[in-house]
């Protein structure tokens, strides 16, 4: 490119950074202010929505729901990776494809029969229901089966002649190779539960189990929430993910690209 | 291993597969020939949702909304993503935070931003005073006030949202294009523009393919950006596919009805998808 181009070209990058940032900014800025626009209030929109918006007890189940279903994710999609990819029994290349075309399946069609089936197994309304169906996600099954291919076996070989467990073997030998796609897997699952909203929202009614995004779309409208609380709640809501974004970039790129270039 | 070992390995996934995937698409395939509802614990009633279906008004409204909000954004957002991605891989000076903030909207609940766009389009917020100051015709309660201009502002705010991630995308896709075949390009002096006709696009078709598809799978099911804004108002003017299902099955408690239409919805999505495949499929480039 000249010069001249490439002047051209960083004045379009800075305007779009420049309109991503905008509506970030704007959000934080108002949170600071009055309810009538003058004054700059640093604390009592915050105080307002996390006491009388209960914003806390949703921080509390977001935080809850968010860290279970990571830590359900690194321990299951290791087990079943490891089995796909080491065992050598009839069905591994179906389950390999079961978690591909899972990955297909636009998910929010299924919200009447998973409802129906939660509401039937009396699991709406509790934890279980924000836990349990996504304790183990296709695409973390799908990561790490892809991973542990990848890795020489010799040690596990070489274990296995010692006389070591399978389990012993995946916890003690493989999860430690695994390091960095389970990194990758944690990063990507947290962020994804923490900003979930359709399954959460359909699965429970009680206030006492909402989560951030579920408590801020109901706050909404409600009596004496203005915009400047609203805001207020969403820098909360916002916050935890820009810090994960700030330290584990590197890893949140590579859990978007892994799948479609290696897929 | 064992077969007792593999099946304790892969149970926690084989549990899920069935219980929260195979029977839930079993069940709503089901459900969508019964008469389930308040008032009916589901007899077969056969073909009769469907049939309803097509000359439900609610129904094909919001058929045609996901297909203007489909077409309307996919090109932009591709189109956009894609040329930035080029900037990006030009290293033009600070690519690096540029592609970090791009990618911002993306990590951002779809709440959270849902509500900021509330308040920027409402009366007198900053892209109402905005639409005003550069002379357009702007409703006077706010955007999303306004049968005409309600979907097209939330199309307006899902390109923007979106373009980060498929920034990303395109990048990786870019990337992964052998250097030797740029440098041939630099030394014959072909430009940027030439050089994305002539290479980057044929070399980047997987990937392009891909992006197409999970684009088009995820806004055929845009649901949480209308929840938020506008409850599928003013007069149905927002009201998408997934909002119909919400608003049939989980409102009303007409579930074999709402089955049905999520049910097309999925055989329309499975079609598109398909098709687009076999459209671009084409020659093989380096990511595929």
């Amino acid at each position: 490119m000249t010069k001249s181009s490439r002047a051209a070209a960083f004045i379009v990058m800075v305007a779009v950074m420049a309109s991503m940032l905008f509506p970030l900014l704007y959000m934080v800025w108002l949170s600071f202010r009055s309810e009538t626009g003058g004054a700059i209030i640093p604390v009592e929109n915050y105080k307002a929505i996390l006491a009388r918006g209960r914003l806390w007890l949703f921080l509390l189940n977001s935080t809850i729901v968010a860290v279970a279903v990571t830590v359900g994710n690194l321990v299951f999609c290791l087990m079943t990776g490891y089995a796909i990819a080491r065992g050598k029994f009839a069905g591994s290349g179906v389950l390999y494809l079961s978690a591909a075309a899972t990955l297909m399946i636009p998910s929010h069609i299924l919200i009447i029969p998973i409802y129906m089936l939660v509401s039937k197994i009396g699991l709406f309304d509790t934890y279980w229901a924000l836990i349990l169906p996504f304790m183990v996600s296709p695409l973390g099954v799908f990561l790490m089966t892809q991973y542990i291919r990848g890795l020489p076996d010799d040690c596990e070989q070489a274990a296995r002649i010692d006389g070591a467990g399978e389990f012993t073997i995946l916890f003690r030998i493989v999860a430690p190779l695994c390091r960095p796609a389970l990194a990758v897997l944690a990063i990507q699952t947290f962020m994804t539960n923490w900003n979930s909203f359709v399954f959460p929202f359909i699965l429970t009614s009680r206030p006492e189990l909402y989560t951030l995004p579920v408590g801020m779309a109901m706050i909404q409208g409600m009596q004496g929430m203005g915009t400047p609380q609203l805001m207020a709640g969403c820098t909360i809501t916002t916050l935890p993910v820009i810090a994960v974004f700030l330290f584990f970039q590197r890893q949140i790129v590579e859990g978007i690209t892994a799948g479609a270039v290696k897929g | 291993m064992r077969r007792h070992i593999i099946l304790l390995l892969t149970a926690p996934w084989l549990l899920t597969l069935i219980v929260f995937w195979v029977f839930p698409v079993v069940y709503s395939f089901w459900l969508s020939f019964t008469d389930h509802s308040v008032f009916s614990s589901g007899t077969f009633v056969g073909l009769d949702n469907y049939a309803r279906l097509f000359h439900d008004k609610a129904f094909l409204l919001a058929l045609k909304n996901t297909a203007f909000f489909v077409v309307g954004t996919i090109p932009f957002t591709t189109v956009i993503a894609l040329v930035l991605a080029m900037l990006i891989a030009e290293k033009i000076p600070g690519y690096k935070i540029f592609k970090a903030v791009y990618f911002l909207p993306s990590i951002t609940s779809m709440v959270v931003i849902s509500l900021i766009f509330v308040s920027l389009y409402s009366r007198d917020g900053y892209l109402h005073l905005l639409g005003r100051l550069l002379g357009l015709a702007v409703p006077e309660n706010g955007f999303l006030f306004s049968t005409a201009t309600a979907l097209p502002a939330i199309m307006f705010m899902d390109i923007w949202v979106a373009i980060g991630y498929y920034v990303l995308l395109f990048l990786a896709g870019i990337l992964a294009i052998p250097p030797e075949i740029n440098e041939a390009a630099a030394l014959d002096g072909a430009g940027f523009w030439r050089k994305l006709i002539a290479i980057t696009m044929p070399q980047i078709r997987p990937m392009l393919m891909f992006i197409l598809v999970i684009n088009t799978i995820r806004s055929f099911q845009i649901f949480i950006e209308i929840f938020v804004m506008t409850r599928g108002g003013p007069v149905g003017s927002t009201s998408t596919l997934v909002y119909f299902v919400y608003e049939e099955g989980l409102r009303r408690f007409n579930i074999g009805y709402a089955s049905a239409a999520a049910y097309m919805l999925f055989i329309l999505i499975l079609i598109l998808s398909l098709l687009q495949m076999k459209l671009l499929k084409g020659r093989q480039g380096v990511a595929g």
